[in-house]
């Protein structure tokens, strides 16, 4: 196994190599740069500018610049905020996105895990037609459907909650509802098939055959195997559920990582956008390894050669 | 299961542990105000938005200050000044009752710093060229001048300052009105460098003081008691809370947590006006919403074509039944009441005029015109699709929307790589000189890459009213309108007041509940 971790650890590093430098040049081609404005500003005055920030260096030599830097862990300046590092920005927001996706985690999982084992043992009944149809409904509801309408109830017409913020702990409940909903219903569906196909085989027939109770069949038995499908889908949904939501940050005005980073694109933040990109790339690639790991530990039959 | 089961408990408990603690903003008499833009900084010499403005004004103020009900500039840290020479030399003379929040007088050095430091090729101040009618200042940022003693600014002594401009500009109050025109306090520059205009280090000089920053989320500023105006200051704090949606804007307004939004969201506008008239303001911008065309680009290269496709158009309609938001038809590319100019001519619509123009461009009924583009940003494409449909009917031409991203939008107006587009000429300081000025050769907002050796001329000899008019004859550019702010105030606060230049007054507004 340590040396599973290890082989996979030392392949990061051509991956995330590969994904900065295509990204590095790739937000370089896009038109616009981090100084566009309605009013253009004076080409001598850009020039201060461009120099300040040494956008002024060929864009080989800027590259270089970049990669020595993030090899000593410092991701740049951002360009959109004179007096802010990308660090400290990640430093920032990154927490409050881990906040909100862990709660949303907990609620995708209690909520997914015990519909889809429900449905798959009391398959064809009106608790597996209910559990069903709620796993597509939410599969099918967009965010920005489902969190307005949450906001427009719970928030206006009954004024439980803030309709947006990020300041007491209730104003965690709407957006940790909303965003874990939507990874509820994947993880329903992709349980109870799981589930369904563990059951139909051999060695449960000899649990039952052998007089072991339900419960003992389903929880003993049944879902070790079951989950494998949820935990190959918890790889890159963790880190993608950890890393924030653009759409929820922005319903909800929460001031995570996903707005950082799809505005950091709009703002032609380039330090930002890397840094984002980065980021997401190390969560998935450590979660992916997290989940290989669990996999060959739930599934006897893998080995980590 | 047990071991799992006890880890998904501690991974419920942590976020909820960890955001108890957070501590929660106070509200008493605190105004809420929404933003729509993160700042990027609030150092006055660096920002450039509007957003970025509406906290830097709460914060400091100038020489003089926009007047919340319109006209000349009043004043701010000067109390009383005097023009000579027609107008090409300014002597201000500082009231010596201002004060920085550390407890300093503000001087008429420190103004010198700023302007110094907002000309200093490594500030890259983004709006330096606000202070380019003071006499040798662009050469100075151009390094051509080195020594600042050769700039038009001098401070004689701690409270006066005279500043000699290049040449006469009788608008010069409304150029030391603009923000970057803010001073700093130097010191504290100077000792904290870029990280000046952090909460921790901030030094103002204006109604407020910096509290707490929270990127993305809310911008807290406290009454400063010793300010020598503060009893105009009704409310003991504002919030400026940053919403970049419209709708959760809306929605946090609805539900209490805002006292005055940015924007409302269009669809919402009539309902707001029908339901709750009380709630909403409206606000005249000095902002022309205008259709650049390339001037370079075959056919509109022709002027013919070009006034062919103003006239046909049908301003009132688009305003009153389009865009519905309060906007004024424009016939001048200056908005009415900018400064104080005052326009010439205006343009006029009449399709069968433009019919005449256009065959007589070598395209009778439209026959042969090649299908052009008209590109945007995203922008509600309504009022471009009425044009779309205007021309068509009137003129039998087509042409096609392409909506681009804002920035590549923008990217692609400065090099000329497009047809028709729609955009936007928002002046920096009340004046026409302002807007006028991107119309000359070469100048990066000339969009329409529009050249006239006459209109350069006549705006190198400030003579602005008869450039428009040559402006509007040649017409590199069709005006549409001029734009109109509507936005939400709760009942409860009275004395709210926003000017046609983005400027928000914080003075003698109070909290009724």
């Amino acid at each position: 196994m340590f040396r599973f971790v290890v082989r996979r650890l030392l392949q990061v590093i051509p991956v995330l190599f590969v994904i900065v430098t295509a990204t590095f040049f790739m937000v370089r081609f896009v038109p616009g740069g981090p100084f566009t404005a309605e009013k253009t500003i004076p080409p001598e005055i850009l020039k201060n500018l461009e120099a300040h920030y040494g956008l002024d260096q060929p864009l080989w030599r800027q590259y270089l610049t970049y990669l020595g830097s993030i090899a000593r862990g410092d991701l740049g300046p951002s360009f959109k905020y004179p007096n802010r590092t990308v660090n400290e920005i990640i430093g920032d927001k990154l927490p409050v996105s881990l906040e909100l996706g862990a709660l949303a985690l907990v609620i995708a999982l209690a909520l997914g895990l015990t519909l889809g084992v429900l449905a798959a043992v009391r398959r064809n009944t009106w608790l597996d037609y209910l559990a069903s149809s709620a796993g597509l409904l939410g599969m099918c509801v967009p965010t920005f459907v489902l969190g307005p309408l949450l906001v427009l109830f719970f928030g206006i017409h009954l004024g439980w909650v803030n309709a947006s913020g990020w300041d007491s702990p209730a104003d965690r409940v709407l957006p940790a509802l909303t965003l874990g909903f939507v990874y509820a219903a994947y993880i329903m569906r992709l349980t109870r098939g799981g589930m369904l196909e563990v059951l139909n085989q051999d060695f449960i027939r000899t649990a039952r055959a052998k007089g072991a109770s339900e419960s003992r069949i389903v929880f003993r038995h049944a879902l070790r195997g079951g989950l494998l499908p949820v935990i190959a889908f918890l790889g890159p949904g963790i880190a993608g559920i950890l890393t924030g939501s653009f759409v929820i940050e922005t319903i909800f005005q929460i001031p995570g990582l996903g707005r950082e980073f799809v505005n950091s694109a709009f703002n032609r933040d380039y330090t930002l956008v890397l840094g984002t990109v980065i980021l997401y790339a190390t969560l998935i690639v450590g979660c992916n390894l997290v989940v290989d790991v669990v996999q060959v530990w739930l599934n006897p039959r893998l080995k980590f050669e | 299961m047990t071991r799992a089961g006890f880890l998904c408990f501690l991974c419920f408990l942590w976020p909820f542990l960890g955001s108890c603690s957070r501590r929660l903003p106070e509200t008493a008499g605190i105004l809420r105000i929404s933003q729509r833009n993160e700042p990027a900084t609030l150092d006055p010499q660096l920002a450039t938005l509007p957003d970025e403005f509406f906290v830097i004004r709460a914060l400091s103020e100038g020489l003089v200050t926009p007047s919340p009900v319109g006209g000349t500039p009043i004043p701010a840290v000067a109390s009383h000044w005097e023009a000579t020479d027609n107008w090409a030399t300014w002597t201000f003379h500082l009231s010596g009752s201002a004060f920085w929040t550390n407890g300093d007088v503000v001087t008429a050095q420190d103004f010198v710093y700023s302007i110094r430091r907002a000309l200093t090729p490594a500030t890259a101040a983004p709006k330096s060229s606000l202070f380019f009618s003071i006499k040798n200042a662009p050469a100075f940022l151009h390094g051509t001048v080195t020594d600042f003693a050769e700039v038009g600014v001098a401070a004689p002594d701690d409270r006066t300052l005279v500043i000699t401009l290049a040449r006469s500009t009788p608008d010069f109050l409304e150029l030391a009105a603009s923000g970057p025109w803010i001073p700093v306090h130097p010191a504290t520059v100077e000792k904290f460098g870029i990280n000046w205009s952090r909460p921790e280090h901030f030094v103002g000089d204006g109604r407020f003081t910096l509290v707490e920053w929270l990127p993305n989320q809310r911008i807290v500023v406290r009454k400063y008691p010793m300010h020598r105006n503060s009893y105009t200051t009704l409310v003991t704090g504002i919030q400026f809370l940053a919403f970049d949606n419209g709708d959760t804007e809306e929605r946090a307004f609805r539900a209490g947590q805002l006292d005055i939004t940015m924007a409302v969201p269009a669809t919402k506008l009539d309902t707001y006006r029908n339901a709750e008239p009380s709630f909403l303001q409206t606000v005249p911008l000095h902002e022309t919403r205008y259709l650049a065309l390339n001037t370079t680009k075959v056919p509109l290269n022709d002027v013919r074509v070009r006034r062919a496709l103003s006239l046909a158009l049908d301003r009132k309609i688009l305003t009153d039944k389009v865009v519905k938001g309060g906007q004024q038809p424009a016939f001048t590319f200056v908005p009415a009441g900018l400064g104080r100019y005052v326009p010439a001519v205006s343009l006029t619509e009449n399709p069968d005029e433009a019919r005449r123009l256009l065959a007589e461009a070598g395209f009778p009924g439209g026959r042969g015109f090649p299908r052009l583009e008209l590109s945007t940003w995203p922008v509600s494409t309504p009022q471009l699709e009425a044009i779309q449909e205007r021309w068509r009917k009137e003129l039998g031409i087509e042409v096609a929307l392409v909506q681009r991203e804002a920035r590549t939008h923008l990217a692609a107006l400065a090099v000329g790589d497009y047809d028709l587009a729609f955009a936007t000429a928002i002046p920096d300081y009340g004046s026409a000189a302002d807007l006028l000025n991107r119309l000359t050769s070469g100048h990066p907002d000339n969009y329409p890459h529009w050249s006239n050796a006459s209109y350069d001329r006549l705006i190198a000899g400030t003579n602005l009213t008869d450039a428009e008019k040559l402006l509007l004859n040649e017409m590199p550019l069709i005006p549409l309108y001029f734009n109109a702010k509507n936005f939400l105030v709760r009942p409860t606060v009275q004395g709210w007041r926003e000017d046609a230049l983005w400027t928000r007054y914080y003075e003698n507004v109070s909290l009724h509940e």
